[in-house]
């Protein structure tokens, strides 16, 4: 029996040593972590954050849309589940918008995560050995020019209440910034960017920049952005300058430019602000007055189709549901040289250059079946007919609530309800401060 | 330490002495009788000082051979243990019931136990009679609600296949396991509750596939209550430190049923019984005028009126909620049980198959069960048992719950009105419903979610006596076990579907492998100086694995009539897997002295890959005191037959959510380019684990020779470093962030009554009454406060972590600005269960349950408001306007409708059995038949189908009630064979 216990003992020992020696660290098994990237990224894994990062531009982009959409009186949207739509972003009786609810929170964290994305793949292609500098450039200049655009759109949402731009890092993050500092910081980010790019070799590929992938496109492509800020800034003749940098034609190729692409492929996405025709229950419906503001013969009519039957709620119908995107598949724009026309236009009227003005405006005119414009020439007279312009050839790509912002026009757009409201801006996310 | 500890080995073995054998020389035979002379099989006969032992057969009859004045300890369950000297060689021994159970052994470490007279926990005990032998619910889970006191148990839907939330003691995490640990024979069950992937459809989470709003069942319903022998809850760390970082939501210990030496006992016991929906909310009944109203334009609501008229001219007016859930679905339950066993091996064996379709069409449960028990004596010195259960269930579960998407069945019924027009045409087609994104009907006969598990479960244990003298006695135990389980869930939506006009198909198949391992090895010496101490000290090392693999293909596009995911024209995969290593040191000395005070102390040390230093041990100390006061003889037996002081400390912890401490990239591909997108979650690289410290103390006594047992405790819960899951600003382009956040408290009362009110010749009644109540605080919080459980916000009431506050508040508008509306935690709740026997064969047995004060957040009736479809819409109010709409204008600056009082008086259980003894056929022992209700009688002010919901499943946010699955009630007739 003694003999027994020492043969215990001696295995009770043996069993417990060797657990204390065993100790597990199982790292993360489900995907990679920012610790593995920034050691030394190779230049697969810095193509996927390029990737990940035009993808990630796509997520929200229904809230986003809708937000500017619904208040820009361009639709409605009616969902069974969520009030919200008719309620808070019409101001429905005594409805207020709240930082806490989806129509912020949801867009502004999604634009900021590919923010944040765009700093780590400025910081990682940093890190990387594995590149030239030509190349890390490429991934800077991409960066810095994805970062601009989504601080932009939150800006868009947020107006006045400002923007955070210093967000590098997640435990001191960078103050709030106003509305007009807010737009600087991003023309800084597009300069920078455009400095950038001017010695950068792309080696990474692009999903929705045909034409626009090399760094001479890409440098396009943020020109048009710049353009688009100049135009905020009431900066016109920098507009000018920049569009003559990006891929601007004054012609009817409206729909070059730079888009999101949608595809039913594993990890991709549908396009999220497609819905069939004639739904009920979830449906996307054009403003009334947008069919019955249009021009006789105006083309643009066909992103809108009639429905079958009418769809209602909470007080408000509409006949016609948006059609803008007419598959699960079909791409979102994120600038077209439609809009470059008419950023020409518009430049060109408020610098009084008229003649340069109207040529853009027949150029938009002319391509969707509509004379040449008749009406006075004067600043006044044709602010109004390229908010017009604006208004129908943008149509739901996030626009008029802005355009009637930038003009002081708010109070034209029309209420629908006794009680309603038009929103001139977002308050911040309430977990913003 | 560690060196320290292996003093401690060695010490424990200097202590062992040779074993000495006794001499055996004379046989003797006895009868075991309760009071009135019934026989008691399945006592226990131990031969004083040695490890022989015998059972009692079926009718109380045992033979043990023993040596010349030997003394025997009698011990049953329900009895009190009676030492008896051996005189002659038939005995008859008469047991007194133990109707304050102060005989019940109770575990109290991870190898040892002690009586309930000398513990210093309240440790509640459920019987098979109180689990299962009244009116037996469908899966296990549910069948704890309402009976352990300081517990707030909750469905989570009335859904097939159970889900249910358990906490102990009030809410002991934020965003870690509020779930008890369940531990079956020594086996650690897994009790993860896997998602379907139903999100992809309802997108009631943000983004994603899966949600914690799937209302996925929890896997602890796979376990058949018809083997469990007992249940032990330790609720909170001061009873549960032993059991490390697992305990702090408590731990469940199961035992199940095992073999006795005697007789082979077979039963064969058949329940059939229906189901009945608990309440149905009831629709608007629409006129051609109101049919109007549901559109303000003047087109839209013309042509619903016409439609109305038409509708209503060829009576085609349903009232579809009636339609969908107002079914008496049937239900069966078979269990064939078998148990026996020699003087060297026992084995229970069961087979139970049970089948139950649900309320709504296309919906059920069924789960088949084989378990096996078998507990076999290699010598004298060397004890083996090993239980083994394989389970097979499926549920059919059906789409309900939270939805953003118009899919769901209440959330489409509630914008239905009752003209609208769903039934199929002749060839079988359903029409769009013009009125929501889906037609419900069409829904239910089409689409598919089913969760098929597959489950095996084995556990072992190894009893080994090292050393026995007069004065010590040790022994080494092992126990360990695995638990494995291949879940696969079935989501399959047709094109054909209203809303899958996109998606034109969705076949959504996930496969969950799970297997999580757990062992305990350790050392038992009891040393015995003299009669007036004995000291039991137990050290051993622990360790438990878990790996689980989750893997989920999306399938949209699917061609018509396949479910496969290769038949689609695109497939989405994700996988998520999660594995840790926790282990543990652990040693405990029990002092009882003079059987009179019991003193215990006991240390863990514990790691974990989860947390952010791997490498580190964090320790958890408990110790206990227990003093008897009648024992001890300060107090004269008399009118006390006992009276006890007790008092108890301890720590356990909550390890971090694994991958809490990464910052992880997510895929989000475009075009076929993969991509890399920074997830939502910041990760803490020095993440701990949240610590939960427990003190609790209180006083039991027994009056009337046990006839009236009170149990009164008192305890206070500090949980320090709670997880959190902040929102940092979203600027940071994170979402969500693990910390350390802050410490909340827990403090209750829970009170205990034991009766034995009428015990004549004829009839017996045994009551036992609950009062237990909990209070919450978040005592610190770092970081600004944090919402959680949201469904529209403040619009219709959230839940708010915040300094200062109870930490299960419920916030929301109040009319003029945010408030608190309202707070989960119950103010107290009650139960009393009772069983009356009448001339020993008529048993009624009945458990009632009272929760009193708490609040849900509740959408269900404000979804069919704003859907225009609510029952008491029309009901004129003092304003002159119809009651919706004075619900409606209060949407947006007054929450105090969705924030209800869910306080309800149910009467869970009722059973009425009978026992036919003496049959003219001498092969069966006995029938039983029985008639029982469950759940049938609710008496409740709640709006909504149930007071008792939760549709965010078992974490943090109970008590959200938005269109669930409506809960049932249920009724059975039972008989059961004895042979």
């Amino acid at each position: 029996m003694q003999k027994n216990i020492k043969i215990y003992s001696i295995l009770f020992l043996a069993a417990s040593l060797s657990f204390t020696a065993c100790k597990k660290d199982y790292g993360n098994l489900n995907n990679a972590t920012v610790e593995d990237l920034s050691k030394n990224a190779s230049q697969s894994e810095l193509n996927n954050l390029v990737s990940g990062t035009e993808s990630g531009m796509r997520n929200a982009l229904n809230f986003y849309l809708d937000d500017v959409s619904i208040i820009g009186r361009e639709t409605y949207r009616f969902s069974g589940s969520e009030p919200r739509y008719v309620l808070d972003l019409l101001g429905a009786n005594s409805a207020q918008l709240t930082g806490d609810n989806f129509y912020i929170s949801f867009p502004w964290a999604a634009k900021y995560k590919v923010v944040k994305n765009c700093n780590l793949l400025i910081q990682i292609a940093g890190n990387s050995s594995l590149i030239t500098d030509a190349q890390k450039k490429g991934y800077i200049g991409f960066a810095r020019t994805i970062k601009a655009y989504q601080l932009l759109l939150n800006l868009n949402l947020t107006y006045t209440n400002g923007i955070r731009v210093n967000v590098a890092d997640p435990n001191h993050l960078g103050p709030i910034v106003d509305y007009n500092a807010g737009l600087t910081a991003i023309t800084a980010l597009l300069d920078s960017a455009k400095n950038d790019l001017s010695t950068a070799t792309v080696s990474f590929p692009l999903a929705g920049f045909a034409g626009l992938d090399d760094a001479a496109g890409l440098t396009k492509f943020n020109r048009a952005l710049a353009a688009r800020v100049s135009l905020y800034q009431k900066n016109w003749q920098t507009a000018l300058d920049d569009l003559n940098a990006s891929f601007f034609r004054l012609t009817t190729n409206f729909n070059t430019g730079a888009y999101h692409m949608f595809g039913t492929g594993s990890g991709d996405q549908l396009n999220p602000v497609f819905i069939p025709q004639n739904q009920t229950g979830e449906v996307r419906v054009a403003h009334p007055s947008y069919a019955a503001d249009i021009a006789t013969g105006d083309d643009r009519i066909n992103k809108t189709s009639l429905r079958t039957s009418p769809a209602a709620l909470s007080g408000l119908s509409s006949d016609r549901d948006v059609w803008l995107y007419t598959s699960s598949t079909a791409p979102v724009g994120i600038i077209r040289n439609e809009e470059l026309i008419l950023i020409y236009a518009e430049a060109n009227i408020q610098l009084n250059n008229f003649v340069e003005g109207v040529k853009a405006i027949n150029v938009i005119r002319n391509g969707h079946g509509l004379g040449n414009y008749a009406g006075a020439v004067t600043q006044p007279a044709l602010i109004t007919e390229m908010l017009n312009q604006r208004r129908y050839s943008l149509f739901f790509e996030g626009h008029r609530w802005i355009d009637l912002r930038r003009y002081d026009l708010l109070n034209t757009l029309p209420l629908d309800r006794p009680d309603d409201d038009v929103w001139s801006l977002f308050p911040l996310p309430v977990t913003e401060h | 330490m560690r060196k320290n500890l292996h003093h401690l080995l060695i010490w424990l073995f200097m202590v062992i002495f040779p074993i000495s054998l006794f001499a055996q020389n004379r046989t003797v035979t006895g009868t075991v009788t309760a009071g009135n002379n019934a026989p008691v099989p399945g006592a226990t006969i131990v031969v004083k000082n040695t490890s022989q032992a015998v059972a009692s057969d079926g009718n109380g009859k045992f033979t043990i051979s023993v040596a010349e004045n030997a003394d025997l300890i009698i011990s049953a369950i329900g009895y009190k243990t009676q030492t008896i000297h051996v005189s002659g060689n038939s005995l008859q021994i008469t047991l007194a019931e133990d109707v304050s159970r102060l005989d019940e052994v109770v575990v109290t470490g991870l190898s040892t136990t002690v009586k309930r007279k000398n513990l210093s926990n309240a440790v509640s005990v459920i019987g098979a009679k109180e689990l299962s032998g009244t009116a037996p619910a469908q899966t296990f889970d549910s069948a704890l609600e309402g009976k352990i006191p300081g517990a707030n148990i909750n469905s989570n839907s009335g859904s097939p296949g159970g889900g249910v939330s358990v906490k102990l003691r009030g809410v002991t995490s934020v965003y870690g396991n509020t779930q008890p640990l369940y531990v079956v024979d020594g086996v650690y069950l897994d009790n993860t509750a896997t998602s379907g992937g139903l999100n992809a459809v309802t997108q009631a989470g943000a983004t994603g596939t899966t949600s914690t709003q799937d209302n996925p069942s929890s896997r602890i319903a796979d376990l058949r209550a018809e083997d469990i022998e007992n249940i032990e809850i330790l609720k909170g760390a001061s009873a549960a430190a032993i059991y490390g970082s697992k305990a702090s939501g408590g731990v469940i210990i199961i035992t199940t049923k095992r073999g006795k030496q005697g007789k082979t006992n077979i039963s064969l016991s058949q329940d059939i019984g229906f189901l009945r929906p608990i309440k149905l909310l009831g629709v608007r009944q629409f006129t051609a005028e109101t049919a109007g109203s549901l559109s303000r334009d003047p087109a839209t609501s013309a042509a619903l009126t016409s439609q109305f008229t038409a509708a209503q001219s060829k009576g085609e007016i349903y009232d579809y909620e009636k339609e969908i859930y107002d079914h008496t679905p049937f239900t069966r339950n078979t269990v064939l049980s078998m148990s026996g066993g020699n003087e060297k091996t026992g084995f229970y064996f069961s087979v139970a198959q049970k089948d139950e379709n649900g309320l709504v069409q296309r919906t059920g449960y069924d789960n088949t069960s084989v378990r096996l028990n078998v507990d076999h004596k290699v010598s004298d010195n060397i004890k083996l048992g090993l239980s083994t259960n394989y389970v097979n269930s499926s549920a059919d579960r059906g789409l309900f719950g939270n939805d953003n998407a118009g899919v769901t069945t209440g959330i489409a019924l509630s914008s239905t009105p009752d003209f609208a027009q769903l039934h199929p045409d002749a060839k079988g087609d359903y029409p769009n419903n013009p009125f929501a994104a889906s037609n419900p009907l069409q829904t239910i006969a089409l689409m598919q979610n089913n969760e098929s598990v597959n489950r095996f479960i084995m556990g072992a244990n190894l009893d080994v006596i090292l050393q026995k003298s007069n004065r010590s006695n040790t022994k080494f135990v092992g126990r360990g076990g695995f638990d494995f389980y291949n879940l696969q869930t079935n989501v399959l939506f047709p094109s054909v579907l209203q809303f899958e006009a996109i998606n034109k198909g969705e076949s959504i198949q996930g496969s969950t492998k799970n297997l999580n391992t757990n062992y305990i090895l350790s050392l038992v010496n009891t040393f015995t100086p003299s009669d007036k101490i004995s000291l039991t000290t137990s050290a051993g090392i622990t360790q438990e694995t878990g790996d689980y693999n989750n893997l989920l293909d999306v399938a949209t596009q699917v061609i018509s009539g396949q479910s496969n995911v290769d038949q689609a024209g695109a497939l989405n995969a994700t996988q998520l897997r999660t594995k840790y290593l926790n282990s543990g040191i652990f040693i405990q000395e029990e002092a009882s002295i003079v059987n009179a005070v019991t003193l215990t102390g006991g240390l863990r040390l514990d790691r974990s890959s989860n947390n952010g230093d791997v490498s580190k041990y964090y320790y958890y100390p408990k110790a206990g005191i227990s003093w008897n006061l009648t024992d001890m003889g300060i107090v004269k037996q008399g009118l006390f037959e006992s009276i006890k002081l007790r008092a108890a400390y301890g720590q356990a912890n909550n390890v971090p959510a694994y991958g809490s401490k990464f910052t992880a990239f997510g895929v989000s591909n475009i075009s076929g380019f993969p991509g890399l997108l920074i997830n939502t979650q910041e990760g803490q690289a020095d993440i701990k684990p949240e610590r939960q410290t427990e003190f609790e103390t209180g006083i039991d006594f027994s009056l009337l020779k046990g006839r009236l047992g009170f149990e009164l405790t008192y305890y206070k819960k500090n949980i320090s470093d709670f997880l959190l899951l902040t929102t940092p600003p979203p600027s940071s382009g994170f979402a969500q962030e693990w910390q350390n956040a802050g410490n909340l408290t827990n403090s209750g009362i829970e009170l205990g009554m034991n009766a034995r009110p009428v015990e004549s010749k004829n009839i017996v009644w045994n009551t036992s009454i609950g009062f237990w109540l909990n209070r919450s605080k978040v005592t610190k919080l770092n970081v600004p406060p944090v919402q959680l459980g949201s469904v529209g916000g403040v619009l219709l009431g959230e839940y708010q972590i915040e300094q200062g506050k109870s930490a299960t508040q419920i916030i929301g508008l109040n009319g003029t600005g945010v408030g608190v509306l309202g707070n989960a935690e119950p103010r107290f709740q009650m139960n009393t269960y009772n069983e009356v026997t009448f001339f020993n064969k008529l048993s009624l047995r009945f458990l009632i349950h009272w929760k009193y004060g708490g609040q849900n957040v509740d959408v269900t009736q404000l979804q069919n408001v704003f859907g225009g479809t609510s029952v008491d819409y029309d009901k004129p109010t003092a304003s002159g306007l119809p009651y919706g709409v004075t619900q409606l204008m209060k949407v947006g600056s007054d929450a105090h409708q969705t924030v209800e009082t869910s306080t309800y008086l149910r009467f869970r259980e009722i059973g009425l059995y009978y026992t036919f003894k003496n049959l003219p056929v001498s092969y069966v022992k006995s029938v039983t038949v029985g008639a029982s209700l469950n759940n049938y009688i609710t008496i409740t002010k709640y709006k909504g189908y149930d007071p008792e919901v939760s549709n965010f499943g078992t974490g943090f946010s109970q008590g959200i009630d938005i269109d669930p699955y409506p809960s049932n009630k249920r009724a059975a007739l039972h008989v059961s064979f004895n042979f």
